[in-house]
């Protein structure tokens, strides 16, 4: 009621402002800016999830197909790793987005909590590098998913050999029906997958995560687009909002304290998780 | 193969985000006329998905290019645009793997673009 009673402008302008918000701190962080705004956005803002999910999954994808050219001009992602990858979790992200809307908007908001809560246990800790090297498996073998990584950093080149790619497809089969579900970007499940289980070397896995979260993310995106679930009038000023905060976000990387700012988004990601798990179970209305 | 691909996301979601601006551009400054006038959004964006459709008489499905002449409406090619990029990317790889025999890669672009015809041609809406 009081949502309805204020100006149409002003909750597009706030989100607009919240978003750029975003962009800046999810560069700085070293986070995605689809997973930061899905539960803060739900937690702060009058509209339905179903309209934020939405909106997440279009901030996630054009953020995504944005950075990925660069990256994969620059070798810095590798897309025959991606296609297994993201063609098994695409399928599971229109699984996800459909039962979504299946699914009361409590259960919903409650699991949308519990997997924020996951997300920053993850993300707490950054994996620092690759797993060690065990035998390639033989669908790795089949697939060819293996080469040479440059890095441009350290001029240093790496050899890297997928791994597990039986649990890797099983793993990503997970995250797309996550992000199909709750219109999160994944990357914080992306690499530690890619590099804790799959022994992709890390610059390498954040690269082709971004990749792999753009094919997830537009598979689902359609589910919503038919359910009647984009708003321009969200999606829009997000998506400007998250990409002119990105580019102000690169040029504060220098000056910043990258590592106080990452915990304090982990902090305000913690506050929307306890309050999506507050609302999903009427504690918080 | 990752250049191909690359170079048709670049051109394709520059394109995309343009659309996304002009249109939005055209809906905010009432270029257009809307089919939800903006007023009463605040008293819709707090409904589900289904209410919403229902009490707005906003389209589901492909029923938006049908109102592409209304500005809400229009800022949907964009969006379709956004959501189209990867496909026609992959259908161009898919090309070039086809000319190259690369039979397994080419097996799996075709397979990752046929999920995405099936995601956009709304299939998921039968249940």
């Amino acid at each position: 009621m009081e949502a309805a009673a204020t100006a149409w402008w002003i909750w597009p302008l706030a989100l607009f402002a919240v978003s750029f918000a975003i962009g800046i701190v999810a560069v700085l962080a070293g986070i995605g800016g689809g997973v930061l705004f899905v539960p803060i956005v739900a937690g702060f803002f009058p509209f339905h999830l179903d309209f934020v999910r939405a909106a997440g999954l279009l901030v996630a994808l054009s953020g995504a197909l944005s950075a990925s050219p660069r990256l994969l001009q620059g070798g810095l992602a590798s897309l025959p790793l991606g296609l297994p990858l993201a063609l098994v979790g695409s399928i599971t992200a229109i699984a996800g987005a459909s039962l979504s809307f299946a699914l009361p908007a409590d259960a919903l908001q409650a699991a949308l909590g519990v997997t924020i809560l996951a997300a920053v246990a993850l993300m707490w800790r950054r994996p620092a590098g690759a797993a060690p090297s065990i035998r390639p498996d033989a669908i790795s073998e089949a697939l060819r998913l293996h080469g040479v990584f440059h890095d441009p950093a350290s001029g240093q080149d790496t050899v890297w050999r997928a791994q597990r790619t039986p649990a890797g497809l099983a793993a990503f089969a997970l995250i797309g029906f996550i992000a199909g579900m709750f219109g999160l970007g994944a990357g914080w499940a992306n690499v530690p997958v890619l590099t804790l289980l799959m022994g992709v070397p890390l610059k390498l896995a954040v690269g082709t995560s971004g990749f792999i979260l753009s094919v997830i993310d537009t598979a689902a995106a359609w589910v919503y687009l038919h359910r009647g679930a984009v708003l321009p009038m969200l999606v829009v000023p997000s998506i400007i909002g998250v990409m002119l905060g990105a580019k102000l976000g690169v040029r504060a990387l220098a000056r910043a304290p990258a590592r106080i700012v990452r915990r304090a988004v982990l902090v305000l990601l913690l506050l929307a998780a306890f309050r999506a798990l507050g609302r999903g179970f009427g504690l918080w209305t | 193969m990752d250049l191909i691909y690359a170079r048709w996301i670049d051109a394709w979601s520059r394109l995309a985000l343009a659309a996304l601006v002009a249109s939005f551009a055209a809906y905010v400054l009432g270029i257009l006329d809307p089919l939800i006038p903006l007023e009463r959004l605040p008293a819709l964006w707090g409904l589900s998905a289904e209410q919403f459709v229902a009490q707005s008489g906003a389209p589901a499905g492909w029923g938006w290019l049908a109102r592409l002449g209304q500005s809400d409406y229009l800022n949907f090619a964009g969006i379709a645009l956004l959501a189209t990029g990867t496909l026609a990317a992959y259908l161009r790889v898919l090309v070039w793997l086809a000319g190259r025999g690369e039979r397994l890669f080419a097996a799996l672009v075709l397979a990752q673009a046929l999920v995405l015809v099936a995601a956009a041609s709304g299939f998921a809406l039968l249940h």
